[in-house]
């Protein structure tokens, strides 16, 4: 086995070039925010921009197909793209783009020719941002019970409905929409995916005022929306996947959102909180204390069991191994870890874990920022029971036959 | 970056999975589990003959020089029986003792019948106050001229009852540092009786004025552990590796259960509440794996490897003691049955929690490595 990610000639020469090619395209005026609730809008044109200037070279989507605007690069060369970016405290994409990054892979199974040729190169090279729209007023978990309907009247789509807890700050040029086609239809065949495009007339977006929204670590989302259609006319070839089809269609789409890619960084607070635990002031760390040390030590392991979880999964997808209940184990680890160390951040650093006052915050505030959002993280992509539920079924346990995985890119 | 086995490793998995699956099977395991000594009449002879007791120790010793990842994808196999015996005992932790204290003279006179199974060593280490560290040992081996003479115990010895020979950790006298001296297991005065109770294969060793030749000191007398150390920690991820197939079984055996079991009319693993039981099984399964494979690809490439080593021991420890009480959770009342299998796994992840460090210690550790403990 090697779980190197840095290996040949080839592969450091490759980490050079992205080094470079970063030193002198990562624009000096980015800055971070650690909430990315407060990222300005100057702030976001400055990674839409990076985000083109990456689509431009193939690396805005390293792993999608050179003829959609991908880089076709192998596993290890992503990998490097990924973790050079993230040492920037960035991510790829450098801005929030879930529809892109969900409905990519789900195109590329589901779409057709001519769906590729139009929707996918924009998305590879960064020159539109896109939302995902799933959950809705009644519909969380139950996915399937949508009520947002897409009504055929002529060569348009009549969308009439509402989707929450979605989208980011800075609005979007699309939307990977799952809506209701057949009203009357049977559960689970009456669904479709639409890619909208969001200046239509008759969508209107109200921001959500949530404990956090956007998952550590550069690419997170910011504020949260309610999204309301109103008679919004779609063009029918927006519909991708199949009238009615759109279940199957989720079962791709949904792969992607419950961890089946992978991620090869993670959880860098827990790192620098310990980096911060050993620092000494007037002569005190707080790992000093016996029982402190403890809880670092524990709170270490639960980070690198769920980093190695995600190293798997990475590998897993980017070698187009078989998979089955792993996507869903690392979200569930991810999202329980999370909140498991942010009660241990809690324990070892007291109220310091709580502010965000500029002179008593640990690091920045990110400690604080962790807390709340660890809280929040538990339901975005299916909440921990449905992870629980998924990884049963892909296992088989107490069915004769397991849950086949979606077929990922 | 490539978590795939090699060709060589699945070769090994194959054969030694051929190998559980006939000759230790369930029944062949309770067998042996009522009569333990059974496994050096012909079964260990096997696992020589396929080469397994040679793979930890190099070719110029009369082994095969195999990585640690090929010798722990071998325990993996063996841990899913569990398969007992003194394999890691002998093959794998003792061999790497001997590669790292011996003379070259010693190496060539016992490695090379290690390694064909002729010889078996085990490690006595701890004693009546139970510890894997320094200061819990206190044998003494007093000085009689070149010899040594040892009287005391060993306690919670593991796999001493298949040894022929012993590698005893002992004090010059008290107060001064650590030897290891060689003991012929059949000599004169040392009496090793296995221990009964909720445990496989431990026993206790008592030493009655044994002589023990200056020619068996093993290592810088007065001065073992560094070098016992480093043995310990190439050896602990091939352990792990046990217990992670141990976690694998149990979590068959659970998933498997879990669909023929009726209750109420339907299959028990429809319920959310054994669902769960399930998810933990595989998460400690999961867990163990990934911390001891990254422990031994860092092993064998030669990057420090020695807070990967301590994680994966409390994790792999840990994650099987809890992975079988998740089991028994699934299975109530058949799990507790020992003709069903369960419990030998439930005995053999409390048997292995402590040897070479319970979880707690290596947490310890741990902490060193990550530069947190004041210096």
């Amino acid at each position: 086995m090697d779980f190197a990610i840095e290996d040949t000639a080839e592969q450091s020469a490759f980490r050079a070039e992205v080094r470079a090619w970063l030193a002198n395209n990562v624009s000096p005026r980015i800055e971070h925010s650690v909430d990315p609730c407060d990222m300005s809008f100057e702030q976001y044109q400055l990674r839409r921009e990076l985000g083109r200037r990456l689509g431009a070279q193939g690396w805005l989507y390293p792993n999608m197909p050179k003829e959609y605007g991908g880089g076709d690069l192998a596993a290890e060369k992503t990998v490097i793209l990924y973790d050079e970016i993230t040492r920037l405290g960035l991510a790829l994409p450098p801005y929030y783009d879930a529809g892109g990054r969900m409905s990519a892979p789900t195109i590329l199974v589901w779409g057709t020719e001519e769906h590729k040729k139009r929707f996918l190169p924009p998305i590879c090279r960064g020159e539109v941002r896109t939302w995902q729209l799933l959950t809705e007023p009644g519909a969380g978990s139950d996915l399937a019970g949508v009520k947002t309907t897409a009504i055929r009247d002529g060569d348009v789509y009549v969308v009439n409905g509402q989707k929450v807890f979605v989208g980011s700050s800075h609005g979007a040029d699309y939307s990977w929409t799952i809506v209701v086609t057949d009203p009357k239809g049977e559960r689970h065949k009456n669904l479709s995916w639409l890619m909208i495009p969001m200046d239509l007339p008759g969508i209107s977006v109200t921001p959500l005022d949530l404990l956090a929204t956007g998952g550590e670590g550069g690419s997170g989302s910011g504020i949260k929306n309610s999204v309301f259609f109103d008679n919004v006319r779609v063009p029918a070839d927006h519909l991708i996947g199949g009238e009615n089809n759109g279940w199957k269609v989720a079962t791709t789409h949904l792969e992607v959102e419950h961890g089946g890619m992978g991620r090869i960084s993670d959880r860098r607070v827990v790192y620098d909180f310990i980096d911060f635990c050993r620092e000494r002031h007037d002569g005190y760390a707080i790992a000093d204390d016996p029982n402190a040390r403890e809880e670092i030590v524990d709170m270490y392991i639960e980070a690198e069991i769920t980093r190695l979880f995600a190293l798997r999964n990475h590998w897993l997808s980017h070698t187009n191994q078989p998979r089955s209940y792993e996507g869903a184990q690392y979200s569930l680890r991810r999202k329980l870890s999370g909140l498991d160390i942010s009660e241990k951040m809690l324990r070892i650093a007291g109220p310091y874990a709580l502010t965000k006052d500029k002179r008593w915050a640990p690091l920045n505030g990110t400690v604080e920022y962790f807390t709340r959002d660890a809280i929040t993280a538990l339901h975005p992509g299916a909440t921990t029971d449905i992870q629980k539920v998924i990884i049963a079924r892909r296992i088989g346990i107490g069915r004769a036959e397991r849950e086949k995985a979606g077929t990922l890119r | 970056m490539d978590l795939s086995l090699t060709e060589t490793q699945s070769l090994i998995q194959e054969s030694a999975r051929d190998f559980v699956k006939g000759d230790c099977n369930r029944d062949a395991l309770l067998k042996l589990d009522r009569n333990p000594g059974a496994i050096m009449d012909g079964l260990w002879q096997k696992m020589a003959e396929l080469g397994w007791t040679g793979m930890a120790i190099p070719e110029e010793y009369g082994g095969t020089g195999n990585t640690m990842t090929d010798v722990a994808v071998l325990c993996e196999e063996l841990g899913t029986g569990p398969v007992p015996g003194p394999l890691f005992s002998s093959a794998i932790l003792c061999a790497r003792v001997l590669l790292e204290s011996a003379t070259d003279a010693q190496k060539k006179a016992w490695l090379p019948q290690v390694a064909s199974g002729e010889r078996v060593f085990a490690l006595a280490l701890t004693e009546d106050r139970f510890g894997w560290t320094p200061e819990r040992i206190r044998l003494v081996a007093q000085r009689d001229g070149k010899d040594f003479l040892l009287t005391g115990a060993k306690v919670f010895v593991h796999d001493a009852l298949f040894a022929t020979d012993l590698l005893v950790l002992v004090r010059a006298q008290s107060g001064s540092g650590l030897s290891m001296v060689r003991v012929d297991a059949k000599a004169k005065g040392v009496a090793i009786r296995a221990l009964d109770g909720f445990l496989a294969g431990m026993s206790e060793v008592c030493f009655e004025n044994v002589r023990v030749n200056a020619a068996d000191l093993v290592g810088k007398a007065d001065a073992a552990w560094d070098a016992l150390e480093r043995a310990m920690l190439t050896a602990i991820p091939a352990l792990c590796a046990y217990k992670v197939g141990g976690c694998k079984a149990v979590f068959d055996l659970s998933v498997n259960y879990s669909r023929e079991r009726l209750q109420f009319g339907q299959t028990i693993g429809r319920f959310p509440r054994v669902q769960d039981h399930i998810i933990h099984i595989v998460n400690y399964l999961d867990s163990a794996r990934w911390t001891t494979y990254e422990a031994l690809w860092k092993l064998d490439s030669g990057i420090d490897a020695t807070g990967g080593v301590h994680m994966a021991k409390a994790v792999a420890s840990e994650s099987y003691l809890r992975a079988c009480d998740f089991a028994h959770e699934v299975h109530a009342g058949m799990g507790v049955i020992r003709e069903y299998g369960l419990t030998l796994h439930t005995k053999m992840s409390r048997t292995l929690y402590h040897c070479l460090g319970a979880p707690k210690l290596h947490r310890k550790r741990l902490e060193s490595v990550l530069g947190l403990a004041p210096k």
